[in-house]
């Protein structure tokens, strides 16, 4: 150990004489260019994000706004909220987004905050961030990387994704690993199961709203051994009242969002329809509609509480 | 009325330039307020080339950002004033408005559903918006067709009808969509001054300002068929090619500022009734009055919509509204005694 130091220092002792007799400068220089040549590439790494367009990211962005909640969440997940300089004004969870400032909501951005915020990256999300300010944001020189999560699988990617532009590969692989495993939990129980639960999902009060097959709510549906009753091409079809009452759901789920006396208002209502087998069979619930609504990791956290409202028996015979 | 040239001219470049300096002063304004913070140095400063240490993040936000927006302002702003003056000079009724007309209605029907199309803002969504509008002052001219046209309440009547049902068939189409763009129409039909870059300021000024020239090279007919259609007859002004060509010109003008952000309502009741009383009733004056003190009467709008919320912004068409609305109501009473 000693002599390795002392050696080392011995080099660098005559390197540097080398150096100052100007033997080496050329040297030098060719391995400066050598050095810098992968640095400046780097620089101008060019990826094509989910919406198809190539963004140039920055190598270790520092300055990152999150254009939707979803993403906020997910940059949260993964450890890298010290990169987080910007956020939208639902960005709600984990309680430590609240205090990183506001850039607008994700439907209106605020593109003066977002600009002063001097970004070096936005992520923003294909469904919902207004097309004309990411343009906007591109056109002023700030890369804008969008990510289109529309099911599990995609939300995973979308993990991996972020995890790859933030310098987090490995804590995207680990809780990418950490998801697939959970679901896959949930599989083999759902597979005890024979039963497959008539499930209506409503997730607008007025009109009544519903989500089709194309929705991760219909995924999740699935995944927890239901049948999502809205299923069909459109995405978010509307239902009269009269037609919920006709579909006899077996387990009726009111995803609700922050203002929660109101849907515990509508989840009395429908309970005064004796005649539905989820009211009499007491499977009428209000969960949370942000574990269940948005493309985030905690997504399989909704799965698990979906399976548990739809297969309560599953987790009975474990314990 | 028939005052020498020299005289009105002198008039028109007083005035003119009273209201530059007022839609100056807005400008100026609205560079230095945003909602990442205000002050009037970094505009000074940035104007005059001092260098700061904060300097190129302020110039794209003052130029790149806020400069867009004051100048779609002021062009929103001058078109819709100008317009609520032709149309009070032609229909010879003083309630008479884009907005109230339906004009605007109209060409939101037409804009919705080039969006629902997928056409581009421009040159499709505006096109759409220009069919729509013509559509309904088609509508309105027929309904209220005849001499009742001078009389105040079968327009406005017409006018209120035509409104109703423009805003049945845009939510009709709005109740159609059930996905992400919904949003966007909804800050849009609030009146959205938000998002113009310089280009599409650009296709926008080139759209409105030959308007206006043309309709200030008619403002003399205007004055001679605000005392009557035998007068301006006998004065050898051809009445149906001057009302003709003034409405579609500026049917034009307004759709153009319809598609490109949404329905601004009651500003051409506000500044040409204000205007009037502030410099008489000559067109030939009130025709550049009309595009220098709306667009300054716009910007200062748009900055109240930008500074009173803390978070967001408030739809530029609810603070006019704010202000037109019971200015109308005022008009009503008055001129029905």
């Amino acid at each position: 150990m000693q002599f390795s130091i002392r050696e080392g220092r011995g080099c660098a002792v005559l390197t540097l004489r080398w150096y100052q007799r100007g033997v080496l400068k050329p040297a030098v220089m060719i391995v400066l260019v050598f050095l810098l040549c992968p640095v400046l590439q780097s620089n101008a790494r060019v990826l094509i994000d989910q919406m198809g367009r190539e963004v140039n990211l920055p190598d270790d962005p520092q300055r990152v706004v999150s254009l939707a909640p979803n993403v906020t969440e997910t940059v949260f997940a993964l450890g890298q909220e010290h990169r987080l300089k910007g956020v939208t004004l639902f960005s709600n969870f984990p309680p430590q987004a609240k205090a990183i400032p506001r850039v607008g909501s994700y439907v209106q951005l605020d593109l003066e905050r977002i600009v002063a915020l001097r970004p070096d990256l936005c992520i923003a999300t294909k469904d919902g961030n207004p097309k004309e300010t990411i343009d906007r944001l591109v056109s002023l020189n700030i890369p804008v990387y969008a990510v289109d999560p529309r099911d599990l699988d995609s939300i995973m990617e979308t993990i991996l994704e972020i995890g790859d532009i933030l310098d987090a590969r490995k804590e995207a692989t680990a809780l990418v690993n950490r998801m697939h495993s959970r679901i896959q939990n949930i599989n083999v129980r759902v597979e005890h199961s024979t039963t497959r639960p008539s499930v209506f999902y409503q997730i607008g009060i007025s009109p009544i709203i519903s989500a089709g097959t194309h929705t991760f709510i219909n995924e999740l549906i699935v995944l927890a051994g239901g049948r999502n009753l809205a299923h069909g091409p459109v995405p978010y079809p509307q239902f009269s009242r009269e037609q919920v009452l006709a579909l006899s759901p077996e387990v009726f789920i009111i995803s609700s969002m922050s203002r929660k006396a109101i849907f515990e208002q509508v989840k009395r209502e429908w309970s005064k329809w004796s005649g539905l087998p989820a009211v009499r069979n007491q499977k009428i619930f209000l969960v949370d509609s942000d574990i269940l609504d948005r493309p985030t990791p905690r997504l399989v956290e909704g799965l698990e509480r979906l399976t548990r409202l739809i297969h309560p028996e599953l987790f009975e015979e474990t314990k | 009325m028939n005052t020498r040239a020299p005289f009105v001219l002198k008039r028109i470049f007083v005035v003119s330039f009273l209201l530059l300096i007022l839609l100056g002063v807005g400008m100026f304004l609205g560079l230095s307020m945003g909602s990442s913070g205000s002050g009037m140095s970094p505009v000074l400063e940035s104007l005059f080339g001092a260098r700061g240490p904060d300097s190129a993040l302020m110039d794209t936000i003052i130029w790149k950002i806020r400069f867009p927006r004051v100048l779609l302002s002021a062009l929103v702003g001058a078109t819709l004033s100008l317009g609520g003056l032709v149309f009070q000079a032609l229909l010879r009724n003083p309630l008479a408005e884009p907005y109230i007309l339906g004009i605007s209605g109209g060409s939101a029907i037409g804009a919705i559903t080039g969006i629902l199309l997928g056409f581009s803002r421009f040159p499709g969504v505006a096109a759409a918006a220009f069919a729509g509008s013509i559509f309904t002052l088609f509508l309105i001219l027929v309904m209220s067709s005849g001499q009742s046209i001078i009389k105040r309440d079968s327009l406005l009547l017409s006018g209120v009808m035509v409104n109703a049902f423009c805003s049945a068939i845009i939510m009709f189409l709005v109740s159609l969509t059930r996905d992400s763009r919904l949003h966007n129409i909804i800050f849009w039909l609030m009146g959205d001054l938000s998002s113009g870059d310089m280009h599409q300021v650009g296709i926008l000024a080139a759209t409105v300002l030959p308007c206006f020239c043309l309709i200030f090279f008619f403002s003399s007919p205007m004055n001679l068929l605000l005392m009557g259609k035998e007068t301006a007859q006998t004065t050898g002004v051809n009445i149906k090619a001057v009302t003709l060509i003034l409405l579609v010109v500026t049917s034009f003008a307004v759709s153009a500022t319809v598609s490109q952000c949404g329905l601004v309502g009651f500003v051409g009741l506000v500044m040409p009734h204000l205007l009037r009383l502030l410099f008489g009733p000559d067109h030939r004056v009130l025709v550049p009055a009309c595009v220098l003190g709306g667009g300054a009467y716009m910007v200062f709008c748009d900055l109240l919509a930008r500074v009173l919320p803390e978070q967001g912004e408030i739809p530029a068409g609810v603070i006019t509204a704010m202000i037109g609305a019971p200015l109308f109501v005022f008009l009503l009473k008055r001129s029905g005694r």
